[in-house]
């Protein structure tokens, strides 16, 4: 989850009231914030990507306003009437056809102000712009802008000067020589021509969503923004437009509308919305009886708008709260102005009588017989390595169902068999007492229209004297105490198993899985100088469906 | 004294009543007993106070490369007179003695004169009548017939001799070697004379007593891991709380993994950096045909985005146990119904001392027309209480399918702080109404390797895979 840092003497000023650090410090997570770090001047705290408007201190400290008491209700953009103008060429509409702006004046920017609008830049990037994918952002030094900006699409031989470069760079340069031009290449896959947002004098100030240029680059020094969003979704450019305004706005900016035409765009607006809410639906959803007064006063507290109309309550969100999708999500706004921890949990009766299920009490069966007849259980992981699985075992690996794209080389493959991972186990204890014996009831996979997955029973014993004969008698004590069958075990070879030292284990006439001394080979490859033997069986299919 | 010694302790003490300062060979050559019972033996009786160990050196005395000769060959000496003696007149001149013995010649001229077995005049060695193994002999053939036990110096008589031979360059090798001997305490000493063979006789035979209080031999009790006993708890509580347990495939289509829980096809936790997709396999339907068509309409109201249903197709290793509940919700349509799932889930992470790729959860849900928020933080609260967790609170949350949705922190009393455990929520509308849930469903669940983590004292969660006998042997099972 991503972490935003906020600086306590940051907090002090913008909050706009003096509150005690501690008091700051647990309501954080009231508002859903989990604290990462704490420190004497700063706090690190972690934000769901759902709350993109907590990306940066000036979102936090508003949520906080409203718990704290600070400020109440909705806080609303003061958009004025901007003439600046961004002319959209239809030729856009295949690639990226959206684009949306606003402009912030008479702001200051200091070093930290601009370090939290490039973390929710990356935030927003991330988050509600899918890795740039739906929507990517543009923010720029307004002055060295002339307006009107057209966004239209280039050749890749089109150049300019992209932000951390010196000299100009044609687009397919960019794209193939730079970080981000690296990164997010794919977005624009498939498409000969990419979009470009050039000014009156022809300048290039972005390539979205790749790359901004050097010339419109912010700096403390900048006072007035132009802000551009692209997208391949207009919704989700507004809504990421929002976010920045309302940060912008907060931070001492002035928001002046950057009007947008052609090819199906136009000037976004970004005014709120009203549901409306049933006060039965909180106090039921809740388990609570409160006011409808509380109710408002609660969704005010959440920093959203809300009022009484007859018998329910219309409730306005502002534009930047993008993850509130219908009246459930208002409950949960009442629930957290109202307070999490004024919620006394209650102990529902219960209606039924709790079971396990039937596998789990056979599966709790072997378990109990596999320890009485002296194996101790181990627990592996269900993902492995062809090595282990295959290659240290000889087992043929035709068959292999693996993951795309695992982290680790050890988990890239299900297993289709208990006893190779058992080995391993044996492996990683060779210094340990003897005798060892142990056992595994575990998931296996195999490859079926398209995978069945099955559940088995192996065991190994080792120690200097162990044979076939040794597990065979467990394996027939075993099913005759607990399900009252018998096997047979019938001639066979796998490279596994010591030649003449292998049998198929045959119940009702059905191989249900194999026993046997294990190949001094395989053993050698999992370094054991100890002689072992075992076996695996299917229980699914035997003691259970 | 409550002691009552073994038969090896009481021949040793027996012996040493005898004769002191034994070593651990001498007492195994008078007990008849082997030397390593001898020494596990005398291990006891040290332990108890009963013998006392001194370690002294000795020097043992074997013979060196030209001793070994003489042993075979005889003394130079002894050469020389043999010479003579072979002479037809029993005489010869000191050059032809020379010539014979070459280097060995003064000290055998020396040597056989000090013997008395020789006369000089000259120039003729002439030989005298007694002719007797001189003292020198005897002591090389001693030395040599103890090979197999070297003689300490202090055993032999002749020290003149031993001085003698010792001056003449490589016929002897002195080794010093520190030895134990035992030697009874005064604590012993009297233990032997109170000491009794405990036994009774019955009628056929007797029943030899023996040391309870000895250490016994160690075994390990073949037992479930401990994991596993953290799962069955966990599982017990569930059912005391009227829940029923339901069981579903580790494989699932992302349908039911992502898309009937609200999670867009566009979603970060849906790639492949987070999820274990499997290779070159889909399902051959996402799900039903209604279900599919009323899910992916929600999504396409909610997200405003093209739903594809051969993304929902791909087969994914469960991110959760929740795809087991909603889907078993989606088919039963219970209105009233308590039902938890445990098993493992699946994520693509690196593997650390807090991360795995594959762990183990629980989820709960209850499905009823009037159940609430307080209800499911009721229950959480009861199932930490079974659990042996007193202090919980509830802190706010997000998760893509359930609204609202809360977390719980629980007090560890070993780490003195708080832990995040369980998250909890109501099932959203957006993922119920088109799987035509009606009632709320209140759901909550969590990692089990958090717990047994805090359980068993264990900061590296990998340990609890790992599968070593050390500790899966020594963890008790009761804590």
């Amino acid at each position: 989850m991503p972490v935003v840092t906020l600086y306590f003497d940051r907090i002090k000023k913008i909050l706009g009231k003096s509150i005690p650090k501690e008091k700051i410090v647990d309501t954080l997570p009231f508002i859903g914030l989990d604290i990462e770090e704490e420190s004497a001047d700063h706090i690190n705290v972690e934000y769901s990507p759902n709350r993109p408007d907590y990306s940066t201190d000036y979102g936090i400290i508003t949520g906080l306003q409203g718990l704290l008491g600070v400020k109440l209700g909705m806080p609303r953009l003061k958009i004025k009437n901007g003439k600046d103008l961004v002319k959209v060429d239809p030729s856009v509409s295949k690639v990226r056809p959206y684009v949306t702006a606003i402009e912030a004046r008479n702001g200051t920017l200091d070093d930290e102000t601009i370090r939290q609008i490039i973390t929710m830049q990356e935030d927003l990037h991330n988050g509600l712009g899918r890795r740039r994918k739906k929507a990517s952002i543009g923010i720029h030094d307004l002055e060295k802008i002339k307006f009107p900006l057209l966004y239209k699409t280039v050749t890749q031989e089109h150049s300019f000067v992209p932000l951390e470069s010196e000299t100009s760079m044609t687009v397919k340069e960019i794209l193939e020589k730079t970080e981000t031009g690296k990164k997010y290449k794919h977005i624009l896959e498939g498409h000969d021509k990419v979009t470009v947002i050039v000014d009156s004098d022809g300048k290039t100030i972005s390539l979205p969503p790749i790359a901004n240029a050097k010339l419109t680059e912010m700096n403390t020094k900048t006072r007035n923004l132009l802000v551009e969003v692209t997208a391949t979704d207009k919704n989700a450019a507004e809504g990421v437009l929002a976010v920045i305004a309302n940060t912008l706005q907060i931070a001492g900016f002035e928001l002046y509308s950057v009007k947008v035409t052609g090819a199906g765009n136009s000037t976004p607006v970004l005014k709120s919305r009203d549901l409306v809410l049933e006060p039965e639906l909180v106090n039921k959803t809740l388990g609570i009886e409160i006011s409808n007064q509380i109710i408002v006063k609660s969704l005010k507290k959440s920093r959203l708008d809300a009022k009484l109309r007859g018998k329910k309550i219309v409730c306005s969100i502002p534009r930047y709260r993008t993850d509130i999708f219908g009246v459930m999500d208002l409950v949960e706004e009442v629930a957290l102005g109202y307070g999490i921890q004024n919620l006394v949990p209650t102990m529902p009766e219960s209606v039924s009588a709790g079971e396990r299920n039937n596998i789990t009490k056979i599966l709790e069966t072997v378990r109990q017989l596999m320890i009485g007849l002296g194996y101790l259980e181990v627990m592996n992981f269900e993902l492995t390595s062809k090595e282990i699985l295959y290659d240290k075992t000889a087992r043929e690996s035709s068959k292999i169902i693996s993951v795309a794209d695992s982290k680790s080389q050890e988990h890239i493959i299900l297993r289709d068999m208990l006893l190779p991972g058992m080995m391993e186990v044996l492996s990683r204890n060779i210094h340990e007492s003897y005798p060892q014996k142990i056992f595994e009831i575990g998931t296996v996979f195999e490859k079926d229209s398209p995978i069945k997955e099955g559940i088995h029973l192996a065991c190994l014993s080792a120690h200097k004297d162990v044979n076939y004969t040794e597990v065979k008698s467990v394996l027939q004590s075993l099913l005759k105490t607990g399900f009252n069958l018998s096997c047979n075990t019938v001639p066979q070879k796998e490279p596994m198993y010591v030649d003449g030292r292998i049998g198929s284990i045959m119940i009702n006439g059905k191989k249900l899985g194999s026993l046997g001394e294990i190949d001094t080979r395989v053993a050698d490859n999992f370094k054991l100088r100890t002689p072992v033997a075992g076996f695996e069986i299917k229980l699914s299919g035997l003691v259970f469906d | 004294m409550s002691q009552v010694l073994h038969p090896i302790e009481q021949k040793i003490l027996k012996t040493l009543i005898e004769k002191q300062n034994l070593t651990p060979q001498e007492l195994s050559d008078k007990t008849q007993l082997s030397i390593d019972q001898i020494r596990r033996g005398i291990e006891w009786l040290r332990l108890k106070d009963l013998i006392s160990i001194q370690e002294i050196e000795k020097n043992f005395v074997t013979l060196g490369p030209r001793g070994i000769e003489a042993s075979e060959k005889g003394l130079p000496e002894r050469l020389l007179v043999d010479y003579v003696k072979s002479l037809p007149i029993s005489t010869c001149t000191l050059e032809e003695a020379r010539n014979q013995l070459k280097a060995e010649f003064n000290a055998a001229i020396a040597n056989a004169r000090k013997n008395g077995w020789i006369e000089i005049s000259e120039n003729k060695i002439t030989l005298k009548t007694f002719l007797d193994n001189s003292l020198e002999e005897k002591l090389i053939k001693q030395i040599s017939d103890s090979k197999s036990n070297p003689l300490s110096i202090t055993e032999i008589n002749d020290t003149k001799s031993l001085e003698f031979l010792k001056k003449r360059p490589d016929f002897l090798v002195v080794n010093s070697t520190k030895t134990m001997t035992t030697t009874l305490t005064e604590k012993g000493k009297e233990s032997f004379n109170k000491f009794q063979t405990v036994s009774h006789a019955t009628d056929s035979y007797v029943v030899r007593a023996i040391d309870v209080e000895a250490p016994a031999p160690t075994m390990f009790a073949a037992r479930s891991h401990p994991l596993r006993d953290v799962i069955d708890e966990v599982r017990e509580i569930f059912v005391s709380l009227g829940f029923s347990e339901i069981i579903g495939n580790n494989v699932q289509s992302s349908f039911w993994n992502f898309d009937a829980l609200f999670t867009p096809q566009d979603h970060p936790a849906r790639e492949m950096q987070d999820t274990f997709y499997l290779k070159d396999v889909i399902a051959s339907a996402a799900a039903k045909p209604d279900q599919i068509k009323k899910v992916s309409e929600a999504h396409k109201k909610g997200w405003n985005y093209p739903w594809q249903n051969e993304e929902a197709k791909k087969l994914v290793l469960r991110t959760h146990t929740t795809c087991v509940t909603i889907r078993s919700l989606a088919d039963q349509k219970h209105d009233e119904a308590r039902l938890f799932s445990i098993g493992r889930v699946f994520r693509n992470e690196k593997l650390s001392y807090k991360h795995l790729a594959e762990f183990h959860q629980v989820e709960g849900v209850v499905v009823g027309k009037n159940v609430t928020l307080r209800d499911l933080m009721g229950l959480q609260t009861e199932f930490y209480h079974k659990m042996g967790i007193k202090k919980i609170k509830f802190w706010p949350t997000f998760f893509p399918y359930t609204e609202p949705s809360l977390q719980s922190m629980i007090y560890n009393e070993k780490l003195g702080k708080w832990v995040e455990l369980f998250g909890m929520g109501i099932f959203r509308p957006e993922v119920t109404k088109p799987l035509g849930i009606k009632n709320p469903v209140l759901a909550w669940g969590g990692g089990i390797e958090r717990i047994a983590m805090l359980r068993y004292g264990l900061e590296d969660v990998r340990e609890l895979y790992e599968n070593k006998f050390g500790w899966l042997r020594s963890v008790p099972k009761c804590q």
